[in-house]
């Protein structure tokens, strides 16, 4: 039971980090930028989730209120920022470090904003189901309603982001512009607005997996919770894992993660909640340094 | 190059002798502060050795300070040894897990290294709660002791402070200068330029990164064993995620590649929190906008510096003068 119980709970885990590592991916491919301010930036739109809930009490008009706000703030940074940061400081020693020390910046300075405004505080979101496990022949799981619902809402939410990539032509532009820029602009795609969709997209991804992340947790919300430090590692160490440039690589590096985690916290040490993904993290990174769906040229950042 | 040398060594010294004068000259506060810039002096300018010149990012310089702060208290309460040789520890402790981290880094780049060394900087301080020779989340008690009494009745403990921090960055300082002069530092710069041309020319790229990342660790190491000496004890939550963004955010003020600049972020990073201060009381915001302005702060001129300023201001202004120059002749 305990074997099952944990597979779960490493599964829904899982989910939720590998929405963050799409939304990492999609910032990846669209600017070749890796977003440290990823999990500030879900963290904000949980925020107005948040808000939503407690005014107008439902979950489920607050995850799209999240996605919108998520993706406009995406945009906005992608619009003010990144094209700053891609005219100004593209040369010199800086070059390398740049987007990384901007967007670390960015983080810093939504961390601190949310808590001006929301306080430093926990606020309670409330989910749309319990989260009491369920109950078979006796025994209770922790996997609950909560859980299969966050599960089941992920699994769709991917699926239309895959047919979206797949079958439209924004799914089209925003792989023609990722994969080779210069070829999508002669042919008419407009590749800075392409890169500001990826970026909003992104924030939408990561908005979700914010309110998901908050709510499969405790259910509180604070700008320096265990949850949102755990997302921002977790997000960057399972799009690594799958490679940072492919999106099935970012679902299955989440999911091997959230496995990963859940059977080190149960088996090994509960203690071990922070060090587990760094020790998987550089395993990986030795065993396969481009990641598992990563091609060899993609290393080079 | 001999003159030169001597010049700096005199310079060095003259600097020294003109902060212990002045410490005796200003109050408490300001001492303590004093103490603080050194340390933060040290802990950027390992940052800059690291990242400015071999070209490596690393978020985890907090956690590298802790280990060095943990590593001194340890030896100082299990071995009882003089504080000198604690802090000699510190840096040898650090400055192995920093060769360890060094030889993973070795093999990654950019962005890879970046968050590889943020998932250890939010993680390893955690750890010190599974060891009870570490003291848990209370931490444990770190006390260099009393400043000797040769050196008079009134010579307060935070003068004592400032003078070990003081001599202590002095050296570091005096240390690292040399280094990045010497073949080393050269090797760094020129694998920062252009790996494959490094490579070409007979410079082995990971054995130098590793060195680079196992130096300037050991200095981290010495800054945090002395951050938690000002601080009186060690815990996981004197080393923050904030700690390695500040020190990060300082280098960048100061010019990733200009070591003397380290001053300035790290007068930058203690005069923060006292401007913030005398903006809240100003604008009379509420508590919650105090906290949180000095973080705030540092975050938003980490990303005007890097947008505006991005090879810092020393090297901004070398560059403009130079321009100046060229456009009389």
């Amino acid at each position: 039971m305990d074997l099952l119980n944990t597979f779960l709970i490493g599964i829904t885990a899982g989910t939720i980090y590998a929405l963050m590592a799409i939304s990492m991916v999609l910032v990846w491919r669209s600017t070749r930028v890796v977003n440290f301010a990823q999990a500030g930036m879900a963290l904000l739109s949980t925020y107005f989730g948040y808000e939503a809930v407690s005014r107008l009490g439902s979950f489920w008009i607050a995850l799209p209120v999240a996605m919108i706000g998520g993706a406009l703030v995406a945009a906005l940074v992608e619009i003010i920022l990144i094209r700053l940061l891609v005219k100004h400081s593209s040369s010199g020693p800086i070059a390398g470090v740049a987007p990384i020390i901007a967007t670390l910046g960015l983080l810093g300075v939504i961390r601190s904003i949310s808590a001006m405004i929301w306080g430093g505080q926990d606020l309670r979101i409330v989910g749309p189901i319990s989260n009491d496990g369920f109950t078979i022949n006796g025994t209770t799981l922790v996997f609950s309603p909560l859980k299969l619902l966050i599960l089941v809402t992920v699994l769709v939410l991917m699926l239309i982001l895959s047919i979206v990539f797949q079958k439209t032509n924004i799914g089209l532009a925003l792989r023609a512009s990722a994969y080779a820029p210069e070829i999508a602009r002669l042919s008419g795609i407009k590749v800075d607005w392409v890169r500001t969709l990826g970026w909003a997209l992104a924030g939408a991804a990561g908005a979700v997996a914010g309110m998901f992340q908050t709510v499969n947790g405790n259910g509180t919300l604070s700008p320096d919770s265990i949850e949102f430090s755990l997302l921002l590692v977790s997000g960057f160490i399972a799009a690594v894992i799958g490679g940072l440039d492919s999106l099935i690589g970012a679902v299955i590096g989440g999911l091997v993660l959230g496995l990963m985690i859940a059977f080190v916290l149960m088996y090994v040490s509960s203690g071990l909640f922070f060090i587990a993904p760094f020790v998987i993290l550089l395993t990986v990174l030795f065993i396969r340094p481009q990641g598992i769906f990563g091609a060899k040229a993609a290393r080079r950042a | 190059m001999h003159k030169k040398q001597s010049r700096d060594i005199f310079l060095f010294i003259l600097g020294g002798v003109v902060l212990f004068f002045l410490s005796g000259m200003v109050d408490e506060l300001r001492v303590y502060q004093g103490a603080t810039i050194a340390i933060y002096v040290i802990a950027i300018s390992s940052i800059i050795l690291l990242t400015g010149y071999s070209g490596q990012v690393s978020l985890g310089h907090g956690a590298l300070m802790a280990v060095g702060a943990y590593a001194a208290a340890v030896t100082r309460i299990e071995f009882k040894l003089p504080i000198i040789l604690c802090f000699v520890v510190a840096v040898l402790l650090a400055a192995i897990g920093g060769a360890l981290l060094g030889a993973a880094a070795a093999r990654l780049s950019g962005p890879y290294l970046a968050g590889t060394t943020l998932a250890l900087a939010i993680g390893l301080p955690s750890l010190a709660n599974q060891f009870t020779v570490l003291g848990g989340e209370q931490g444990l008690l770190f006390d260099v002791g009393f400043p000797p009494l040769s050196l008079g009745e009134e010579f307060t403990q935070y003068k004592w402070f400032f003078w070990i921090a003081g001599l202590a960055a002095l050296i570091s300082m005096w240390i690292i200068k040399n280094i990045l002069g010497s073949r080393y530092g050269r090797t760094w710069r020129a694998i920062r330029g252009n790996e494959v041309a490094a490579q070409l020319s007979g410079i082995n790229i990971a054995r130098s990164k590793i060195l680079a990342f196992t130096i300037s660790a050991g200095i981290a190491g010495l800054a945090g064993a002395l951050l938690s000496m000002t601080i009186g004890t060690v815990s996981p939550s004197a080393f923050p995620l904030a700690l390695s963004f500040s020190l990060l955010a300082g280098a960048v003020l100061s010019g990733l590649t200009t070591l003397g600049g380290a001053m300035i972020g790290a007068v930058v990073l203690v005069a923060i929190p006292e401007i913030a201060d005398v903006v809240a009381h100003r604008v009379g915001s509420s508590e919650r906008v105090t906290t949180n302005l000095p973080g705030f702060l540092v975050s938003a001129l980490l990303i005007l510096t890097v947008l505006f300023v991005p090879n810092g201001p020393v090297e901004q202004h070398r560059a403009r003068k130079a321009k100046h120059l060229a456009l009389k002749k």
